[in-house]
């Protein structure tokens, strides 16, 4: 999407002038006193680009549990390949559990036609209607 | 899923009764009306079932159709079989469809689980200055301190003026060792196959995959 991108350049461009701030501040001299200057207003007409990309993006939303992977140092994208895993374990799950109730199901109508033929009868007539045995 | 009214088979019912009492033995007692348990407007209770091989001459129990309208679906006597209802609504989605395939996240998948994926912040942003693979709590710069506690702010920013610049006139001179720590960055991972894969992609280290 444009607007990401626009805004990462924002984003990166305020990164790279702290950086910079941070190495004329780390050893000051007079003479840089006029860059200081610059890169101080630099940050606030930074914080104002990226403040106008907000409205582009104020759909995207964003799980408050990354958050715990990037404040400890994480790569997020270990939160997504988290996600995904226990989406497909889950998915397997009940897949099994549904396979099993159905196994179950046709094993219960087969013993209780065994016992109770008419009624089991009457019963299939009934959902044979309208739920076609599976 | 056609949803079968079970209450239409009306005459049916008591040929069904029947077959139900002739299994469980002539009950005593027949089930309470609806009104003794405060469900709904009163009917009269149905007679006692006639005793096996009676046969369907004798006097029917009243049918499952003179249930008043008010009756509870699930409840007992609503059909042939006692307690039986209609079967909830099927829907097509459900968890024995593979969900990664139905919504196309199957190039997803393959990419965050088939290769192994970079433990560290840095890996993520490569070009990022400073230490920023340790955890937020250590220096205060944690994303969940941002959200507990949102610093105040005002409408707009405004241009540091003339006046307030005085205010950032420094001393010359290197900083202090502890105020130095910006500078240390973590060693980069050279990717030697830089030209050949695009920027976004991590390198696929050799190996077995996680």
């Amino acid at each position: 999407m444009a607007e990401k991108d626009h805004l990462e350049e924002h984003l990166e461009k305020f990164v790279e002038n702290i950086r910079q701030l941070g190495i004329i501040v780390s050893d000051f001299q007079p003479s840089s006193q006029a860059g200081l200057n610059q890169k101080l207003n630099f940050i606030v007409t930074g914080l104002q680009d990226i403040d106008k990309c907000r409205q582009q993006l104020h759909d995207i939303t964003v799980p408050l549990e990354v958050f715990e992977y990037i404040d400890q140092g994480r790569n997020p994208q270990l939160y997504t390949k988290e996600c995904l895993e226990r989406a497909l374990a889950k998915n397997e799950q009940v897949k099994g559990k549904i396979d099993t109730m159905k196994k179950f199901k046709s094993l219960l109508i087969q013993e209780l036609s065994k016992v109770f033929p008419e009624d089991m009868a009457k019963y299939r007539s009934i959902r044979g209607e309208d739920h076609p045995p599976s | 899923m056609k949803i079968t009214n079970a209450r239409h088979l009306g005459s049916v019912a008591e040929g069904m009764m029947e077959n139900f009492t002739a299994l469980f033995g002539a009950q005593a007692d027949p089930p309470p009306p609806p009104t003794a348990l405060g469900f709904g407007p009163g009917k009269p209770p149905p007679p006692p079932p006639p005793p096996p091989g009676g046969g369907p001459g004798t006097a029917p129990p009243p049918t499952a159709a003179t249930a008043p309208p008010g009756t509870d679906k699930s409840g007992a006597g609503c059909g042939p079989f006692y307690l039986m209802r209609e079967l909830p609504g099927s829907t097509e989605l459900t968890g024995s469809t593979n969900l990664i395939t139905h919504y196309n996240l199957e190039q997803a998948y393959n990419k965050f689980c088939g290769k192994k994926v970079k433990e560290k912040l840095s890996n993520f942003l490569p070009d990022l200055p400073g230490m920023i693979d340790l955890p937020g709590s250590h220096d205060n710069s944690s994303l969940r301190s941002l959200i507990e506690k949102p610093p105040i702010l005002s409408s707009s920013f405004n241009p540091i003026t003339g006046t307030m610049l005085a205010g950032f006139r420094l001393h010359t001179g290197p900083l202090p060792e502890q105020c130095r720590l910006m500078h240390i960055q973590p060693p980069k991972k050279k990717n030697k196959h830089k030209h050949k894969q695009s920027r976004t992609q991590d390198p696929v280290p050799p190996g077995k995959p996680s």
